[in-house]
């Protein structure tokens, strides 16, 4: 370390230069209020919104995976959503497998297929999801979205008619209720035609316009002979004990069920949500550096200002022997308290709106447009760690930056010219 | 050896591409323990020369030197560090901080000396006592009078302990019954701490004072008069 550098870190280190740093400012209390106030709103605006944001962005996803998704879903290897039906995995085998596996909380098998849905009134294509009744729930909400009648009864408990739940788009469009009888025909895993008349047991409230309208959710056992796979499955649904480290129960399950199969986490099975989970994080940091660019600016010209106008006070300083690292300490002490005060203010505010908000924002009016693009209709704002360590960064290097041609300015002024001024 | 040696020193300012020289070939050499006026009218160069002393502005030709270290030699660390050690500094219009307390300001230059807090906090307050001002060592300059100002100013010149006080016009901003009184703290502290005070003015009273009258007129010592009796 050079020096200067250790007279410039020492001089940061003494209380007499933060003392005239605060004095400094509080020459120009209005000055400095605005200052203040511009970095305070600027950022408790910007939290508030990011906030937001990732509430929505998040909850999209928190939407999607347990709606449907899970955490993470296992497939054969050919597997393809095109043609659910033409690769299955075993089973009784698989949940054998990952009975014991400690990184999941979940494991749901499923039989997707698709089907014609026919009722006395209309005719709907639709995605047939065969769950299993107790599973299920372990991994998605789709028990708890039943707005009307009843989430599908366990084995041995089936009903004669076998029941399925629809969504309550599907149940408009089938002109249908609870209790009414419509009729799935579907080309089953032989290639062969069939069709069963099956009863409305309840109609989802569902989150997204795809299980709202296009989904038939059946039991497995019913979906296995309907489409004449008894004991096959064309996935599983897992549940992760900690969602932010899915690699552990993604490579567990692949060991447990060994080759043949592939394990997908949420963000492979719904790339573009993913893609804006992380363009998202990137993100904040871009906003709140251009915020920050913008206001060092503000800040650069106050600080110019303070300089210019104590040209003769900083004058008498380097003439009783303040050292130039010392005289640089000074001002950026100034723009530090300047800055950090307004971030701590900016936080106050932002972190007080998101308190504020903590019940939601109700976007009800506009619930069905939403609903289309998996959007919620309650808005929660996030708050996340990085919005306390990304403006703290980003303000740090804001002020050191702000301060340089200030500093610069002051540490340059020649003494004797200073004091000749008036 | 001379605490302070001008040598053939000329100083040349370019004011919007008028050059005027402040000062021209002066050679002056200052003993220790002095009490030595520079007089003079205004723009013989009194300023100028002080500042050359103070190593605030380089000669643009000739010498100048404090302790036999020739200035010119000097980085602005080096300059700003050796002014720190060695000169106090009174100015013509106080130029104490503003918002620093009379005891604060007297502190400033001993903690920029490296002196521990209790210490330079007990000296800053002994000082103050010494030019009269303890009970005013929380105020802050703007609520002091002028001649109480430049007592603080003086306190802050001779706290870290210099080998010379520089004083431009010291009393050129007081009524003549203050003026008398500092002049009359100067020469004491002089006497008692063998301070040596080299101080600019071109006011009779103060010049009559004197030790030895250093007389400028157009940039160039006219005349040198020493042993002139203290009054």
């Amino acid at each position: 370390m050079t020096p200067a550098l250790a007279q410039f870190a020492g001089s940061l280190l003494r209380a007499s230069t933060w003392r005239l740093a605060l004095r400094g400012l509080g020459r120009q209390p209005r000055r400095s209020g605005v200052v203040l106030s511009a970095v305070a709103i600027g950022l408790g605006s910007l939290l508030l919104a990011m906030a937001i944001q990732y509430g929505l962005v998040a909850q999209m996803a928190e939407i999607a995976i347990r709606s449907e998704i899970g955490d993470l879903q296992v497939h054969a290897s050919a597997w393809k959503d095109s043609a659910p039906l033409a690769e299955r995995i075993a089973e009784a085998r698989s949940l054998a497998a990952l009975a014991r596996e400690q990184t999941l909380i979940g494991v749901a098998p499923r039989l997707r297929g698709e089907a014609l849905a026919q009722s006395p009134r209309a005719s709907v294509g639709v995605r047939v999801l065969g769950v299993d009744p107790v599973r299920e729930p372990r991994v998605t909400s789709l028990a708890s979205l039943v707005r009307e009648g009843a989430w599908l009864a366990a084995p041995p408990r089936r009903a004669l008619v076998s029941r399925v739940l629809v969504g309550g788009g599907l149940a408009r469009r089938l002109r249908s209720t609870v209790g009414d009888k419509i009729v799935l025909a579907v080309q089953d895993a032989h290639g062969d035609l069939t069709s069963e008349a099956v009863r409305v047991g309840g109609v989802l409230e569902a989150p997204t316009r795809e299980l709202d309208e296009s989904v038939v959710v059946m039991s497995l056992a019913d979906a296995q002979r309907l489409y004449g796979v008894p004991g096959e499955i064309s996935e599983l649904a897992l549940a992760a004990r900690e969602r932010s480290a899915l690699e552990a129960p993604r490579a567990a399950a692949l060991a447990a069920l060994g080759s043949g199969v592939r394990v997908e986490t949420w963000r492979e099975r719904e790339p573009m949500l993913s893609t804006m989970i992380e363009v998202f994080d990137q993100m904040g940091w871009i906003i709140y550096a251009a915020i920050f660019v913008g206001m060092a600016f503000g800040i650069a010209n106050v600080l110019l200002m303070s300089v210019l106008e104590r040209t003769r006070e900083i004058g008498v300083l380097l003439a009783i022997g303040m050292p130039p690292a010392r005289m640089v300490a000074i001002v950026i002490a100034e723009s530090t308290v300047l800055v950090m005060v307004g971030v701590a203010l900016g936080f106050a505010l932002g972190f007080g709106g998101i308190y504020a908000l903590r019940d939601g924002i109700d976007l009800g009016s506009w619930g069905d447009g939403l609903r289309a693009y998996g959007i919620p209709t309650k808005l929660m704002p996030i708050a996340r760690s990085g919005d306390v360590t990304a403006p703290l960064i980003v303000a740090g290097v804001t002020a050191l930056i702000a301060s340089l041609w200030p500093a610069l300015r002051a540490v340059r002024t020649r003494p004797a010219e200073a004091l000749r001024r008036a | 050896m001379a605490t302070l040696q001008a040598e053939k020193v000329s100083k040349r300012y370019a004011v919007r591409g008028i050059e005027t020289w402040a000062l021209q070939g002066v050679t002056l050499a200052i003993e220790p323990g002095e009490f030595i006026a520079l007089a003079g009218p205004s723009g013989s160069g009194k300023t100028t020369l002080l500042n050359l002393f103070g190593a605030l502005d380089a000669p643009t030709s000739g010498a100048v030197s404090l302790d036999g270290q020739d200035l010119a030699l000097l980085s602005r660390s080096q300059l700003a560090a050796l002014r720190l050690a060695k000169l106090g500094f009174v100015f013509q219009a106080f130029n104490l901080i503003p918002v620093l307390s009379a005891r604060e300001n007297v502190e400033f230059v001993m903690e920029l000396q490296g002196s521990p807090a209790a210490e330079r906090r007990e000296r800053a307050l002994a000082v103050l006592g010494e030019v009269g001002l303890a009970e005013l060592a929380d105020k802050r300059p703007l609520e002091m009078s002028g001649g109480q100002q430049q007592r603080v100013a003086i306190a802050r010149a001779i706290a870290s302990s210099p080998r010379v006080v520089l004083a431009d016009e010291p009393t050129a901003n007081l009524d003549s019954v203050t003026a008398g009184k500092l002049i009359d703290l100067m020469e004491r502290l002089n006497r008692e701490r063998g301070v040596t005070f080299l101080f600019s003015t071109h006011d009779p009273r103060v010049i009559e004072r004197a030790r030895r009258v250093v007389r400028l007129r157009d940039g160039s010592v006219v005349a040198d008069e020493r042993d002139v009796p203290a009054s």
